[in-house]
Order: C-alpha cells, then sequence, then structure tokens
C-alpha cells in the first residue's frame, strides 16, 4: 500500500489567521481606545492620565492576553514590546510634531511679504503687524553668517588636509583639540568673546564678534566632518594618482578633492545649520537693533535668533507673534539647508 | 583604516616649490586652529584663577552668590547641581523613548516611510533651541503646569512631587521636559544608526532558532548595539548641560540648592546664569561667570570626550 499525503487542514500554520483570531485581535486593538474614551468621559479625567492610567495598562493587558491566546507564553514579551515602542513612538511624534506645528501654525499668521524685507524702525513690542519685519534680522544674520563662513572653510578643510593628506608632527594634538572644541558650550565660547573684546573695552558690540564667537563653534565642527570625508576617499585613488606622477598638491586638487566634494559640501550645509540657529552666543557679542545694517565692523545688528530673543522676551501677544514669525522664516532656513545637505549626502563620497 | 589608506610616503620624497605652498597652507590652518584652541585655554583660565583662587573649593561646593558686598562670594553649588538635575531629568524622559523609537524606525516601520521617519528625526536634531525655547515657553508650559499640579494633588506624599510653592511654573521639571525634546532626536538618531548596523543574519539566526522579537532584541540587538546607545546618550548628555536659551525661559534661577523638589519653581543651570547675569555684572563677577563657565567646559568636555571613545570603540567593534 502506497501512503498518500494527508494535506494538513491548515496549509499555512504560520499564518494562523481564521476568523475567530482575527476577530480577537480587532478586539484587542479596538477595545482599550474605547474604555479609555467611555472612562474619560464618566470621569472626566485629562487627557494625559487618561492616555498613560487607564490606555496604556488597559492596551497592555489586551494584547498580551491576545498574544497568550494566539501564541502561547512567548508572545506575552513580544505584545509587551509592540505596544510600548508604538505608544512611545506616537507620544513623541505628538510633542515633536507639536513643536514644527506651533512654529508653522503660529507663523503663518505673522507672515507677510511686508514682514520679509521691512526692518523694525519704529516698532514697539505692541505695535500690530501689519508693520515692520524680519528683513534686517535675515540680512544680519546672512551676513554673520557669511562672514563665519569665509573664515572656517577654508580653515576647517585645511586642517581636515593637514590630518588626512601630510605627516605633520601635529597631528595628534590637532585631531585631539579640535575634538575637544566640538564639545564647548556656546554661551561659554560667546562669554569668551564677551570678556576679551567687549567688556574690556576694545570694541563695541558688532556683527563681527558674534561671528567670531560662532567661529569658535563652527570651525571644529567643519574640521572633523571634513576629515571623516576624506578619509573615505579610497586610499587607491591617492595612490594612482601619485603613481602617475602627480605631484601631492595635483593629487589633491584633481583626485581627490573632486571625490570628496560632495561630502565636503554636506558638511559645511551642516556646519551652516548649526550656527543659524545660534542664540547664546549672539546675545553676549551683538547688539540687538532695529534698523538695517549691512556693516558688520560698526553698531548693533540683528539676526533671526536674536530678533526671537528680543521679541519673546518682551511678552506681548503681538511681540510674540512676531517670534513665531521670525521662528518659521529660521525653520524654513535650517529646513533648505537641511534638505540640500540631505541631497548631496546621499551622492556617495568617491563619485562625481 | 585599511592597509591602502595609510599615506604613501617614501623617506627620500622631497617636496617641490609648489607642493611646498600646498602643505604649508594646510600647516598654517592647522597652527592656526591650535593657536586658536591655547588662546581660549589660556584666556579661560587666565580669566577665572583670581575666582579660582579667591574662592577656592568653596566656588563648586558653597551656594551663596553676592557680588554687591565689599569681598563678593561666587559659589556655583546649586547651578551646577541644577544643571545635572536638569539633564538627569530629561534623560530620565528621553532615553527609554528614544530607544522605543529608533527600534520603530529600523525593525517596524517598512520602506519610504522609515526613510522619511530618518529625515524627520535627523531635522530635528538640528532643530536651533530657541524654537524649541518658544514652544517650551508658550505651548509647554501651560499644559505641563497642568500635568504638574494633578501631580502634587494626587501624589504630593511622594516627596519629589510635593510642592509648597504657590504655583508650579518655571520648574526643573519643566526645564528637563524641554532638555528630552531637545536630545530625543540626537539619541534617536545615533540609536537607530546602531541599531541598522547589527548584523541582520544575527537578528535572522535569532529568529529561526525560535526567537522572538522581544528575544532577539535582548539577547541580540541591545548587546551588540549597546556601547553604541550609551554614547548616544552620553552625546545627548552634553548637549543637556550646555543648553542656555531654552532653560532660560523655562526655569526660575534660585540660588539655594533645589535638590529633589522637581515640581517647585527653583533651580539652577550654569549656562543660564551666565546669560542671566553677563549684562549687569561687574568686573569680578564676570571673571566668576567665566570660572563657572570653565567648570561646565570641563564637564561637558569629559562627556564629550568619554561618548566619543565609546562611539569609536563601538564602531571599530562592528567592523571587525
Amino acid at each position: 500500500m502506497t501512503q498518500i499525503a494527508v494535506r494538513p487542514t491548515n496549509a499555512t500554520p504560520w499564518k494562523n489567521r481564521n476568523r475567530k483570531n482575527v476577530a480577537l485581535i480587532a478586539i484587542a486593538s479596538v477595545a482599550p481606545s474605547l474604555i479609555a474614551v467611555i472612562v474619560r468621559f464618566l470621569l472626566e479625567l485629562p487627557g494625559a492620565v487618561t492616555l498613560l492610567l487607564i490606555f496604556l495598562p488597559l492596551q497592555l493587558l489586551f494584547s498580551a492576553l491576545a498574544a497568550l491566546i494566539l501564541r502561547g507564553k512567548r508572545g506575552i514579551a513580544d505584545a509587551f514590546l509592540n505596544v510600548g515602542v508604538i505608544f512611545s513612538t506616537v507620544a513623541i511624534s505628538i510633542l515633536l510634531g507639536s513643536v514644527l506645528f506651533s512654529v508653522i501654525s503660529w507663523g503663518l499668521k505673522a507672515l507677510s511679504p511686508h514682514f520679509l524685507y521691512q526692518n523694525s524702525v519704529y516698532i514697539t513690542p505692541t505695535t500690530s503687524l501689519e508693520y515692520g519685519g524680519v528683513g534686517h534680522a535675515i540680512l544680519g544674520s546672512l551676513i554673520v553668517v557669511g562672514l563665519v563662513t569665509l573664515a572656517t572653510v577654508p580653515i576647517g578643510i585645511g586642517v581636515a588636509v593637514y590630518l588626512t593628506e601630510t605627516d605633520g608632527r601635529f597631528r595628534g594634538p590637532v585631531r585631539f583639540f579640535s575634538q575637544a572644541m566640538s564639545g564647548l558650550p556656546s554661551v561659554v565660547a560667546g562669554l569668551f568673546i564677551y570678556t576679551v573684546f567687549i567688556a574690556s573695552g576694545l570694541v563695541k558690540p558688532v556683527g563681527w564678534l558674534g561671528a567670531a564667537s560662532l567661529l569658535l563653534l563652527m570651525l571644529p565642527t567643519i574640521a572633523r566632518m571634513s576629515e571623516e570625508v576624506l578619509k573615505l576617499v579610497p586610499g587607491e585613488l591617492r595612490a594612482a594618482a601619485l603613481a602617475l606622477g602627480a605631484p601631492r598638491r595635483r593629487a589633491f586638487f584633481q583626485v581627490i578633492l573632486p571625490a570628496a566634494k560632495t561630502g565636503l559640501i554636506t558638511a559645511v550645509l551642516l556646519g551652516l545649520a548649526r550656527v543659524f540657529g545660534e542664540t547664546a552666543p549672539l546675545i553676549l557679542t551683538t547688539n540687538i537693533s532695529n534698523e538695517t545694517n549691512i556693516n558688520p565692523t560698526s553698531d548693533g545688528m540683528t539676526t533671526l535668533t536674536t530678533y526671537i530673543y528680543s521679541f519673546l522676551g518682551a511678552g506681548y501677544d503681538t511681540s510674540r507673534q512676531r517670534a513665531w514669525g521670525a521662528a518659521l522664516v529660521l525653520l524654513v532656513v535650517i529646513g533648505i539647508l537641511f534638505t540640500l545637505a540631505r541631497i548631496f549626502g546621499s551622492r556617495e563620497v568617491g563619485k562625481k | 583604516m585599511s592597509k591602502t589608506q595609510s599615506r604613501i610616503d617614501l623617506k627620500s620624497y622631497k617636496p617641490k616649490d609648489a607642493d611646498r605652498v600646498f602643505f604649508g597652507g594646510a600647516s598654517l590652518a592647522a597652527a592656526l586652529s591650535l593657536l586658536l584652541v591655547l588662546m581660549i585655554v589660556a584666556f579661560l583660565l587666565n580669566g577665572s584663577w583670581t575666582t579660582f583662587q579667591q574662592q577656592g573649593l568653596k566656588f563648586v561646593t558653597g551656594s551663596i552668590w553676592d557680588s554687591a558686598s565689599e569681598t563678593p562670594t561666587f559659589q556655583i553649588f546649586p547651578m551646577l547641581y541644577g544643571s545635572f538635575l536638569i539633564s538627569a531629568l530629561g534623560l530620565v524622559i528621553a532615553v527609554p523613548v528614544s530607544i522605543a523609537t529608533a527600534y520603530f524606525i529600523q525593525f517596524m516601520a517598512k520602506g519610504i516611510f522609515a526613510k522619511v521617519a530618518i529625515s524627520i528625526i535627523d531635522l530635528l536634531a538640528a532643530l536651533p533651541s530657541i524654537l524649541i525655547a518658544m514652544w517650551g515657553l508658550l505651548v509647554l508650559t501651560p499644559v505641563a503646569t497642568g500635568w504638574s499640579e494633578l501631580l502634587t494633588k494626587h501624589l504630593g506624599f511622594i516627596p519629589i512631587f510635593a510642592n509648597d510653592e504657590p504655583n508650579a511654573f518655571r520648574s526643573p521639571f519643566i526645564a528637563g521636559f524641554v532638555v528630552a525634546i531637545m536630545v530625543i532626536p540626537i539619541i534617536t538618531s545615533v540609536t537607530r544608526e546602531v541599531m541598522s548596523r547589527v548584523d541582520k543574519e544575527l537578528i535572522a539566526a535569532a529568529f529561526a532558532l525560535g526567537g522572538t522579537s522581544f528575544s532577539s532584541l535582548r539577547r541580540v540587538v541591545i548587546p551588540t548595539a549597546r556601547s553604541g546607545i550609551l554614547g548616544g546618550i552620553l552625546l545627548g548628555l552634553g548637549r543637556a548641560l550646555g543648553e542656555t536659551i531654552a532653560i532660560y525661559y523655562v526655569l526660575n534661577l534660585l540660588f539655594e540648592t533645589n535638590f529633589y523638589s522637581i515640581l517647585e519653581p527653583r533651580g539652577g543651570s550654569i549656562a543660564s546664569l551666565i546669560i542671566s547675569r553677563f549684562g549687569e555684572a561687574t568686573p569680578v563677577e564676570l571673571r566668576a561667570l567665566m570660572a563657572a563657565g570653565v567648570v561646565l567646559f570641563v564637564f561637558t568636555l569629559i562627556v564629550n570626550m568619554l561618548a566619543t571613545a565609546i562611539v569609536q570603540r563601538s564602531e571599530k567593534r562592528m567592523a571587525s
């Protein structure tokens, strides 16, 4: 007699999906939120309390029970893990989303064409939003950040070249110190410039001092990130260029630099995004002014962040709206820099 | 580093003139940066030296800040302790949810959704602190004050939730929450990165042996990624310790150490102390603020160095 293979009743046992199980999963996913909603309205509990003390325990319990029935004891830990992970991810998305949402929704209310190009002369914290804007602050930010970039990019990349392309004797100390300086709290950098130049009476608070304090923060960042990028360029490229008889500088400028270009641009853009949002050092080193000033060597120069600082601190509804408007502009700038960095960063180092 | 990346350097190699300019430029940049660092260190130490000398060890252990009297006293313990209290609160909130979010993005989210989530987390990690300060002051504070009052009302018998002050604004709890929002993207980003480098085959093998998601997380992912995650947490701590402007808006600075009453509106933070005092500071007080800055820098330096060392070690171990 030949044995005939009996087809099992359930051909895909791992799927384990029949009507009863689907119903069980559905109950476990819906019931806790229903109960929580009902309890909330019966007892008039605050939302956060309902979520943490009623919904979460119930959801854990229901999911664990469902998992116990479906997968046995070993399913319980998985159920806890899934519920915990999803719950905290959703909670965090709501909180972080709330940050972005408040900036965007409040900011849009303040935004209008003249808000982007007018300055704040004759504007008091209670002036209505029909007048005045952040034009001078945008300009100030661009000037200060532009100055920092002009100074840090050549020096920062130079340091990275020194660390990767030369056999300099001080590579160890240079690397160590640039690493150490990248942990300098921004307020300490500002205080340093303030004490050396302003408190000593050498210079009045002006734009270039703000740039100087940001330099202390951006230089180590650029140097470190550029070093990482240059390290990623395959050694064979360098070797091949030198083997063809190219002098070191040509090997660098014609082979290594093009290969590392996109990575370096990403590094610079990320550094820019960081200094664009710095506030504390600029409060210490620049004077906030209402006028448009394109001269970083004299008078006050407002940047977007110090604009927010001054109008937020004023404490009136209209001044807060101005601050939200400036915050939105700042967010957009950071977003653009960041997107550009993503686009460049997604191209691989070593390819054109 | 692979062997091919080592410098091709023959002892006999003599740079030509133009190459000398190239090397000279790089060395000049390096020398400049080194000089800058040494200058900062020298100025900071020079500026704060008299304070350290006059105040002695009491500078970090005492709690009196008096610039008006003839022999001014500057002691920063409440601020130093406050900085750590707020950072600790921030980490207590941030670490579990960051690891959970990283796990979600890395192992549960699929395709384009995961990619978008990674981009958003990275963008949020670069979010200027003044934006979070605004949100903390205008959006979070009213809500969190409600939470604080509830906690005091129902759990007030636990010392940390007790509140004898008339209100609950500007408390270390709110400051800690704001700091948590600030460091969550950082820790999440690093943790996800480290988790993504855990060998996929190891995880698959764990499942093949009959493991569950939980057991593979506990026995494979966490042990492999542990030091990387710790590095990320320390990076977050470094940022939290140096945070200035956000804490300045949501915390009431008081020179009286608040050891554990996190819901009471009094606390300390060195960075916020600097920003709130520098404007009207006398020259002596300014030097004291500088000394406070040096103390803060020393702590962030230790934390950052530890973080980099740990992350680098874990990268090396994972690469091998």
